[in-house]
């Protein structure tokens, strides 16, 4: 399966799909050290539904940081 | 007098930006020095690894506990309401507040917010308890169409974002407030100098907002003082009550009595 993250393509193989909780470790090296939200496909993602919450084929994780703003 | 923000009440007019500085310590010791109790901010895609993110929030979390402020999100890049409702609802989540600078972009030459997509943004985040600051055109018709949705905060714009040109269209801004004088006004974007911001302040608006007029300047630190004194004058003069324009010359001085001259 593909998918994207951030724009990134990642390649995992023969999984069907895999959980946002899991999809975060391929990018953060300490997610838990990080201050971030995440959306999948446009939507938003709460940190209660990160185990529940399943990435499949083709789909495009988007996860967000503080940035200075205007 | 206090500015009231959502029921929050602030010492400070000014509303200040967080980007574009020459550095996070000019930033910090130029958001100090304006005085102000609300900092934007937004959220972007980036490398966790790279951890400059983490530092700039770091010295966000720093300003907003020294000035006991409040962080204000924007959704700076959004085009459409769904996009714009996804970034507010991750915002929301990490900053853990219902206030939100809601920009939906229409035009990418001027940067000129979308009316129709705003106000449906607008509708859908208010629903989901919202306080929503949407950043719009000088257009009173939207502004009323804001207001009637529940927005108590309305930001106008005076130019494009970072033209510093100032307040484009007086008249339309005087008009909004003459019509709307319930709602919490505050100038928003386009501002150059600190005479700007002084005008919206005779006007009667509430506050203003702007980020490049100090970010950019030579010295941010002192154009951050100069706003602040700026704003104050501005509202001095506005509630002092500022004298109508007379089409012709009227003596200052007594003219009673005047010695020597001109008599017969």
């Amino acid at each position: 399966m593909n998918i994207h993250i951030n724009g990134k393509a990642y390649s995992l193989g023969n999984e069907p799909q895999i959980s946002v909780s899991s999809a975060l470790t391929l990018h953060f090296i300490e997610p838990q050290q990080s201050t971030f939200a995440v959306a999948l496909n446009g939507d938003f993602v709460g940190k209660a539904e990160y185990d529940n919450t399943m990435v499949k084929n083709g789909d495009s994780l988007d996860i967000l940081q503080p940035i200075q703003g205007g | 007098m206090a500015l009231n923000i959502y029921g929050e009440n602030l010492d400070s007019r000014l509303l200040i930006g967080s980007a574009l500085y020459p550095s996070p310590e000019v930033m910090k010791q130029a958001i100090l020095a304006s005085g102000s109790q609300v900092v934007t901010l937004s959220l972007k895609r980036q490398n966790p690894a790279e951890q400059s993110g983490q530092q700039i929030w770091r010295y966000l979390q720093e300003i907003i506990k020294q000035t006991n402020g409040h962080l204000l999100p924007n959704t700076a890049g959004c085009k459409t309401a769904k996009e714009a409702v996804t970034l507010a609802k991750m915002s929301r989540e990490i900053f853990q507040t219902n206030w939100l600078k809601l920009e939906v972009i229409g035009d990418d030459y001027n940067l000129q917010p979308d009316p129709i997509e705003l106000l449906n943004a607008t509708e859908q985040l208010i629903s989901e308890g919202f306080k929503v600051l949407p950043y719009c055109t000088d257009d009173l018709v939207l502004c009323q169409r804001l207001y009637d949705l529940g927005c108590e905060v309305i930001m106008p714009w005076a130019s494009p974002i970072g033209t510093g040109k100032g307040l484009m269209n007086p008249y339309n801004l005087e008009t909004i407030r003459l019509r709307l004088p319930d709602a919490t006004l505050i100038l928003d974007a386009g501002i150059g100098k600190p005479s700007d911001a002084c005008m919206a302040m005779e006007m009667g608006y509430d506050g203003v907002l702007l980020n490049s007029a100090v970010a950019l300047a030579d010295n941010p630190v002192l154009m951050a003082k100069a706003f602040s004194q700026a704003l104050q004058a501005g509202e001095q003069g506005y509630v002092a009550g500022i004298m109508e324009q007379r089409q012709t010359a009227h003596p200052s001085t007594p003219t009673l009595d005047t010695p020597f001259w001109h008599q017969s």
